[in-house]
């Protein structure tokens, strides 16, 4: 049984607390959504799993199947089964996604993954996730677009089978059909190999598909109340206020916005609060 | 593959010819193209090795200097490119010892085109010094040099395009990019253009940088380790030298023997 416990995480991006004790524990085979308003740390908690080095956790802990990650370099993390779809996924000129995927599979085998059976699985994704014919032979993401760049990472996905899947808004850029391919992919692999997943998600309809049997509200770097599948619904139907008035909390981009402008009308909040953490 | 050791005059055949260069002294060797070439120079051994070659009219040539050698290789280079002749030179460092290479080429007559690469994969010290005169009207010259500079690597490139009074309707371009994977490495690049014509095109582009951290990141999130990563970008970054070649067995030679050696390299 591989659980992922993660304990009073706090987490610093450029010295700004972003994350303030997150507790979460995901089971085998569970599907969690991760909501909340943007700028209150869901991605922050996403990278801090993987181990993006830009995060720095300042107290707490996390395990996975048995193991202190914060004490794993973020190619460990992976060999021990986490996988982050990310929300902007790097462009690297001059490597092939052929080239990436066979080293990345190889890395998890106790032998190199013969030719053969590499293609026949590659071509297999590929058709999998209706991508060209030759994304083998292109530079990893370079001149993609933002919709084909969104499938690639579950075309990585489904190369390297994780046992726990984290998607960081993988559904924005895509169009309802590629929505529709990408969800398909996460289910067919969810339901045969029990792979845990964490998404993050804005868009209903991707949720509807994937269907989380838990969700976590996180604001201002705290989850501030988890349920069932009936949460995320009434955060669809009603937003967020009706939680920042009953828990008594104010979320992070407006925090900031009430502390450094407090009386301006026509502001991006959204906009002033991504200025913080550029 | 003929082997030399010792000075000797080089007229290539027609089409693509290998030579083995294992010398315990230093070597004189004058080449010249008469017809079109593609040769192939392997570097095993060499501590000095003097180089002057002519291609004459109308002939297209390339040639590859590969460098194996274990040793320090110290080259002083002349070639001389006559009326529409058209010389391509590739050279592929990716050995762990240092070089001093010098070299000039000279556009001699209208018509004249040089191409000079390097790859170089850098772990000791690497100085270069590649001077391309347009000594001629509509004369083209070029220079590209791409490096990964390692761990203990020390780079210096002094590239320099220079364009005589009176050699109208002459191009002189260069490029040269330098890859850094730690902190506290010093490369060097000067690129230089000397122009006293006006009638000209000429253009240079550098960088040196380091290796973007994002993109490391999300190469280790898919389980590389950091040297996977290194070998896998510099293969990348110093793989397309082996375009300039246009016969395929050098080409796919070179490659694989590139890839083994940037692998062994990042390992290191």
């Amino acid at each position: 049984m591989k659980t992922l416990e993660i304990k009073n995480l706090h987490v610093n991006v450029e010295d700004k607390e972003i994350l303030k004790g997150v507790d979460l524990t995901v089971r085998e085979n569970e599907i969690h959504a991760l909501m909340g308003p943007n700028g209150n740390g869901k991605s922050t908690l996403l990278a801090a799993i993987m181990g993006n080095p830009k995060f720095e956790v300042t107290e707490g802990e996390i395990w996975y199947d048995g193991k202190n990650l914060l004490e794993m370099p973020v190619n460990e993390r992976s060999i021990a089964g986490i996988f982050l779809a990310m929300q902007y996924p790097q462009e690297i000129p001059g490597v092939t996604n052929s080239d990436f995927l066979r080293a990345a599979m190889n890395v998890r085998r106790e032998s190199p993954v013969p030719l053969f059976t590499f293609i026949k699985a590659i071509e297999k994704t590929i058709s999998d996730l209706q991508m060209k014919e030759d994304l083998a032979h292109r530079f990893l993401n370079e001149g993609f677009s933002g919709g084909e760049k969104k499938r690639n990472e579950i075309v990585q996905m489904e190369l390297l089978k994780p046992s726990l899947a984290m998607l960081d808004e993988i559904d924005s850029g895509l169009d309802v059909d590629a929505i529709k391919i990408v969800g398909d992919a996460i289910n067919r692999l969810h339901e045969e190999t029990g792979m845990s997943v964490i998404i993050v998600s804005h868009y209903e309809r991707f949720l509807e598909m994937i269907r989380p049997q838990f969700t976590h509200v996180l604001v201002d770097g705290r989850i501030v109340c988890s349920g069932g599948p009936e949460l995320a619904n009434r955060i669809d139907t009603e937003g967020y206020d009706w939680i920042y008035k009953e828990y008594n909390i104010t979320p992070a981009a407006e925090a900031d916005e009430l502390n450094r402008r407090p009386a301006s009308i026509g502001v991006c909040a959204v906009r002033e609060s991504v200025k913080g953490l550029e | 593959m003929e082997t030399i050791s010792t000075s000797k005059t080089i007229i290539p055949a027609a089409g693509y010819s290998a030579y083995e260069i294992d010398a315990a002294e230093a070597v004189r060797l004058e080449l010249r193209a008469v017809s079109g070439c593609d040769v192939f120079f392997r570097i095993l051994r060499c501590p000095k090795l003097e180089i002057e070659s002519v291609t004459e009219e109308g002939v297209k040539a390339s040639v590859l200097f590969y460098n194996s050698s274990g040793e320090t290789l110290n080259t002083e280079e002349v070639h001389n490119v006559k009326k529409d002749a058209s010389l391509t030179i590739a050279y592929g460092e990716c050995n762990g010892a240092d070089t001093f290479r010098t070299v000039r080429v000279n556009l001699q007559e209208s018509g004249a085109n040089a191409l000079l690469s390097s790859a170089s994969l850098v772990n000791e010290k690497k100085e270069y010094r590649i001077d391309v005169a347009n000594l001629a009207p509509h004369t083209n010259g070029e220079i590209r040099n791409f490096a990964v500079v390692l761990e203990k690597g020390r780079l210096m490139i002094d590239a320099i395009g220079r364009i005589v009074k009176g050699a109208y309707r002459s191009e002189s371009h260069q490029t040269s990019r330098a890859l850094s994977f730690a902190e506290g490495q010093r490369s060097e690049i000067l690129p230089e253009l000397l122009i006293d014509e006006n009638d000209v095109q000429a253009s240079h582009a550098m960088s040196i940088g380091r290796v973007d951290e994002d993109q490391l990141y999300y190469m280790m999130s898919r389980g590389l380790s950091v040297q996977q990563c290194t070998s896998l970008i510099s293969t990348g970054y110093l793989m397309p030298i082996t375009k300039v070649i246009e016969n395929e067995e050098l080409r796919n030679m070179l490659a694989e023997e590139m890839e083994r050696k940037i692998a062994e390299l990042c390992s290191m």
